[in-house]
């Protein structure tokens, strides 16, 4: 049935350019969305996943990575009197202006970590190593904020919250969600930025759990979570991918983005599905004399539904390929342009099994009247 | 000459009580091997609904289809969903050919006999050979590759036979087949018909209006207000 299919698309050059259109217009913008979000998310949560640590302590209440409150330092202790904690580091997020050149200010986003131990630190470096910011007032910036920073080149000296401090490496790709750019420097020079965090506060601490083995992973921090909730009730207390989640739904529930990508993503589905739908029931009206004759003959419904599942199929085949090729020509241009956007074989892959169904779910209605087609109508002239 | 269709007392009505419309009257009906049988009758007389009955394609409120001496309509034995069986039997007994061809516009000659092919199950690989000895039958050998809006209203029949033909069904059911036709161009497909059922062997059953027809048919049945006449 594939081979009546192909013959009847290659037919219907015109309607096949046009299902195609709807098809391409689907994925490109569903694509976009979902890869836009996951990208923004992804900026989201790039802290917390890239960190190596199993727990999260922060301040009651917090909403997300990036709205940290401060807390006392000396819960360090606590955490690290535990035998299962195998260690446990401070971390600080907090806000503060960068002059520029043009004697303008940017606000920033700056990451206190503890050069030692290398949690928190930045981890795609292009130039230098997270522990050169240990000792003095030294920073590493991320080269993809050089767009809205200008030219970072190593050994300058950026004005950071009214204090010198110099450049010592570059890491690339790492963002924030706010876009803010991220700078990354020792915990003692990021305890200093005061009006946001006191001389004793950290904004976070997060912790590794020792000997973690495979199966009993999740359960042992878990234990450990809920040891420590009981224990600092003055805090909130997370596993790392709950901290990500609680960062993500933040971000998507409460500010509506969410919404509005999904909106977005399935009005693109939609529309598709109705250029398709619409395609696809022309034809098939077109067609219903021959396709009555078929059942006269002998075909079954569901051969004839081979046909019209076929065409429906390589359609969202050839569709989605353009679609996704031209995704992948405008990554670079759009990525330029400051927008991540996150995308994998298996976002293209469940993006093609969505647009696939939709395109299914759109020949309900040639389906439908496949289905109620007396082969009586062909002794009709 | 052996009986391969035959319907047994088959009645068709559309509606109930007084909206009540008999299309098919307690119609009893046989037709052989080698032969060419003409249903003639007026506009709205149950003819076309009677081929339908016989073709498998309507099944009658009432009555009996039996071919190749085998109950497949009426029988107390047959069960199940008639969407399901019809399609099976239809496949497997019957060519069909119509007053308006009803050939995929966007598959040549040969293709339009190929999928018939396709549908009943022949081998893949025979059957571009199959439809090609088929098109030859009918006098089309030299048109396989032709699309039916190149071909003529007389050669366009002609492919509709080779079609029926396909998966060689033993009964050809044919619904006025040269109403789009000229005149010569009739005779020369009444002729093709009795040709199919004489070389052939097959059982052919025609409805037309075309009194020319009378001339090719082994035998004339009239039908009018859904019974049978003679």
């Amino acid at each position: 049935m594939i081979w009546l299919a192909l013959k009847t698309m290659r037919h219907e050059k015109v309607r096949l350019a046009i299902t195609l259109t709807g098809i391409i217009f689907s994925t490109v913008l569903t694509l976009m969305q979902v890869s836009m979000y996951l990208g923004m998310m992804g900026n989201a949560t790039s802290i917390i996943r890239n960190t190596d640590a199993d727990i999260w302590i922060a301040s009651r209440n917090v909403q997300n990575f990036d709205f940290a409150y401060p807390f006392s330092e000396e819960k360090l202790n606590r955490v690290r009197a535990y035998h299962d904690v195998l260690r446990a580091d401070r971390l600080i997020m907090t806000w503060g202006f960068l002059k520029l050149a043009d004697g303008g200010q940017d606000q920033v986003q700056i990451i206190g970590f503890n050069p030692d131990s290398g949690v928190g630190a930045p981890w795609s470096m292009v130039y230098g190593r997270p522990e050169d910011v240990k000792g003095g007032r030294y920073m590493i910036m991320d080269k993809t904020s050089e767009k809205r920073l200008g030219e970072l080149r190593i050994g300058t000296l950026w004005e950071l919250g009214g204090r010198k401090f110099k450049l010592v490496g570059l890491s690339n790709g790492i963002k924030s969600f706010t876009t803010a750019p991220i700078i990354f420097t020792s915990y003692e020079q990021a305890q200093q930025f005061q009006g946001f965090i006191k001389a004793d506060q950290t904004s976070y601490i997060v912790a590794k759990v020792r000997d973690r083995e495979k199966v009993r992973d999740r359960e042992k921090v878990r234990d450990i979570v809920n040891d420590l909730k009981a224990n600092m009730k003055d805090n909130d207390i997370y596993t790392k991918d709950d901290f990500g989640f609680k960062t993500v739904m933040y971000w998507t529930i409460q500010t509506g983005i969410g919404l509005g990508y999904f909106l977005t993503a399935s009005l693109g589905l939609i529309v598709g599905g109705a250029i398709v739908g619409q395609t696809v029931y022309v034809n098939t009206m077109e067609h219903l004399r021959e396709y009555g004759t078929l059942k006269a003959l002998g075909a079954r419904n569901s051969e004839i539904y081979q046909v019209i599942f076929s065409q429906v199929g390589i359609s969202a085949l050839i569709g989605f390929t353009s679609g996704s090729g031209i995704i992948l020509a405008l990554r670079s241009g759009v990525e330029k342009a400051g927008v991540s956007l996150y995308l994998s074989p298996a976002l293209f892959l469940s993006i093609f099994v969505i647009v696939l169904g939709t395109c299914l779910l759109s020949a309900y209605f040639s389906v439908k009247k496949i289905r109620t087609l007396d082969p009586m109508t062909v002794f009709r002239a | 000459m052996n009986t391969v269709l035959e319907v047994k007392d088959v009645n068709m009505f559309y509606g109930s009580g007084d909206n009540k419309i008999v299309a098919v009257d307690s119609a009893s009906l046989a037709v052989k091997r080698h032969e060419l049988l003409l249903i003639m009758g007026p506009s709205g007389s149950g003819k076309t609904t009677l081929l339908s009955i016989m073709g498998c394609i309507l099944y009658p409120n009432s009555g009996q289809v039996i071919i190749k001496g085998q109950v497949v309509i009426g029988s107390n034995q047959a069960t199940g969903n008639p969407d399901r069986i019809l399609p099976h039997i239809r496949k497997g007994n019957f060519g069909f050919v119509f007053q308006s061809f009803n050939l995929f516009p966007f598959l040549n000659a040969a293709e339009n006999v190929e999928f018939v092919l396709r549908i009943k199950g022949h081998n893949r690989g025979k059957i571009r050979q199959e439809a090609l000895g088929l098109l030859k039958k009918v006098g089309l050998e030299n048109r396989a590759g032709a699309y039916p809006s190149d071909l003529s209203g007389g050669q366009k029949q002609r492919v509709a036979f080779a079609r029926a033909l396909a998966g060689d069904p033993p009964i050809i059911l044919a619904d006025e087949p040269t109403a789009s036709l000229d005149s010569k161009t009739g005779l020369e497909v009444l002729g093709l018909l009795k040709l199919l059922a004489e070389e052939y062997g097959k059982a052919i059953v025609i409805v037309s209006h075309d009194p020319k027809a009378k001339a090719f048919a082994h035998r004339v049945v009239y039908i009018e207000d859904g019974r049978i006449r003679s």
